[in-house]
């Protein structure tokens, strides 16, 4: 019985640890061949503006939606409770603790994983079904620089975007729709949370946004990639990817909002 | 007879599933030859164009391209002697997120150096060449299979190989689609003398349109000429 859990134990600790250093290797070879080789190659340009454009703009709707309504909640919450304490000159503080530290980078990263991560995860493991990576690779293409590498700098690059243009959005949208009118003038508010915004804020949430989209493009990418043979696999390795790449991102939150506002 | 451009020495290999499906065996195929490769299904034609390919290595033995050996080879040494060979796969294989131009003319972007506009000029050239009539700008998802084929052959003789490599050739395709695609792979293998065409085919019938000047089957783990 013993022996039946160290092993099963053992065999997750060491899939564990091939996953993670496969995420790795992924994210390495991406990198390397984006700061070395990337000049050089207009095919897979083609592939990051495209990874772009598919992420990154072709998500302003709904992100737009969901921060509209995001920053109608949180100017709403706010201005209902701070004017009790007298604290109406909190509210930019206040948004730029909630949206910019948190909600802004990991809101972003979560509809992100929704729209494009499932996207990629499934495209390339049918891609690895239909022997399209094998016919790339006997055409002396490297799939790692062709197809990984602009998937996850693409969505690096789109999260950070969305990541800003989700704030911006947040704070101006939630204020004209919920603040609009009520005690809290436009200029008050905006010279509140330009004066709450600081180095930290705005370095940690812009670190987070570029870390969660390279964190989303390799795990999605990996989970693709491990898609063999049979067809079903697609859907199963599309949902570990989503799950993989949560749960890092949370996890990556926890570690950088510890390091940047506890440390 | 040219040089050789593709030799296996002494080349033992399995399959995915562990079966030995060459043991010891010998190849060489030279510059300026038509060779076609016949074996029933799972004898070991696809395992060859791995090995071609420097997909799967062997177990023992060396495989040489140009002259080199590829057992050993990764990364950019390795795509470099790849894009010396064009591939045409069975069951057509085409980037299905590319539209069928940019099928065509992705190796030459890739690899070429030569500007975009150049290159999708080339490729509609060579769509012409291989005798494409449909969209160029459609997905190839929906294509039929003779014209999926046709724009393997395009993307395959872009860069201009020294080898071009047909795996089950005649799959899906017709009497005269075959006449037509194959009399237009002739007519690239006989534009220049060092040339090597291979076609590998279950049995020599199904390839008979092509005639080969050299027959090589797959048999008791080796290769013994027709």
């Amino acid at each position: 019985m013993v022996k039946r859990a160290l092993r099963y134990l053992g065999h997750k600790v060491i899939g564990r640890a091939v996953l993670l250093h496969s995420f790795w290797r992924i994210a390495v070879v991406s990198l390397g061949s984006f700061v070395f080789r990337f000049r050089r190659n207009r095919a897979a340009a083609d592939v990051l503006l495209k990874q772009i454009y598919f992420t990154g703009f072709q998500a302003i709707p709904i992100i737009s939606w969901i921060a509209v309504i995001l920053g109608l909640v949180i100017v709403t919450q706010s201005l209902s409770i701070l004017p009790k304490v007298g604290g109406e000159h909190m509210i930019g503080e206040v948004l730029v603790w909630v949206v910019v530290r948190e909600l802004g980078p990991v809101f972003a990263a979560v509809i992100v994983i929704a729209r494009s991560g499932t996207a990629i995860a499934a495209e390339l493991g049918s891609m690895r079904i239909s022997r399209e990576i094998t016919a790339l690779e006997v055409m002396g293409i490297d799939p790692m620089r062709y197809l990984v590498m602009p998937r996850v700098i693409g969505t690096a690059v789109s999260v950070f975007i969305l990541t800003f243009y989700f704030e911006t959005v947040t704070i101006l949208g939630g204020y004209l729709l919920a603040g609009f009118g009520k005690r809290v003038a436009f200029p008050v508010y905006i010279s509140s949370v330009l004066e709450s915004m600081g180095f930290l804020e705005v370095g940690a949430s812009l670190l987070k946004s570029v870390l969660f989209g390279l964190i989303i493009g390799v795990v999605c990418s990996a989970h693709g990639l491990m898609v063999e043979k049979s067809i079903t696999r697609i859907p199963q390795e599309t949902t570990n990817a989503v799950i993989g790449s949560l749960r890092l991102v949370f996890v990556m939150d926890a570690v950088i909002t510890f390091m940047f506002f506890y440390i | 007879m040219g040089p050789a451009l593709i030799e296996l020495k002494g080349i033992t290999c399995a399959s995915e599933d562990g079966v030995v499906l060459f043991e010891d065996a010998h190849l060489s195929l030279h510059g300026g030859e038509k060779a076609l490769i016949t074996g029933p299904p799972a004898s070991g034609k696809g395992l060859l164009l791995k090995l071609i390919a420097g997909i799967e290595r062997p177990v023992r033995g060396t495989v040489l391209l140009f002259g080199k050996d590829i057992t050993g080879l990764k990364g950019s040494e390795l795509n470099g002697l790849r894009k010396r060979i064009g591939f045409i796969l069975g069951d057509n294989i085409l980037i299905s997120n590319l539209k069928v131009v940019e099928n065509a003319a992705l190796p030459l972007i890739y690899h070429s150096g030569l500007a975009y506009r150049e290159s999708m000029e080339r490729a509609f050239k060579l769509l012409d060449i291989v005798g494409y009539r449909g969209d160029p700008w459609a997905l190839p998802g929906p294509l039929p299979p003779y014209a999926k084929k046709e724009v393997c052959v395009a993307r395959a003789i872009s860069m201009e190989p020294d080898i071009v490599v047909c795996e089950g050739f005649s799959e899906g395709l017709a009497g005269p689609e075959k006449e037509r695609l194959s009399t237009v792979l002739a007519g690239y293998h006989g534009a220049s003398p060092g040339r090597l065409l291979v076609l590998t085919a279950d049995d020599e019938s199904e390839a008979a349109f092509f005639k080969p000047d050299r027959v090589v089957r797959i048999e008791g783990r080796g290769f013994k000429e027709a």
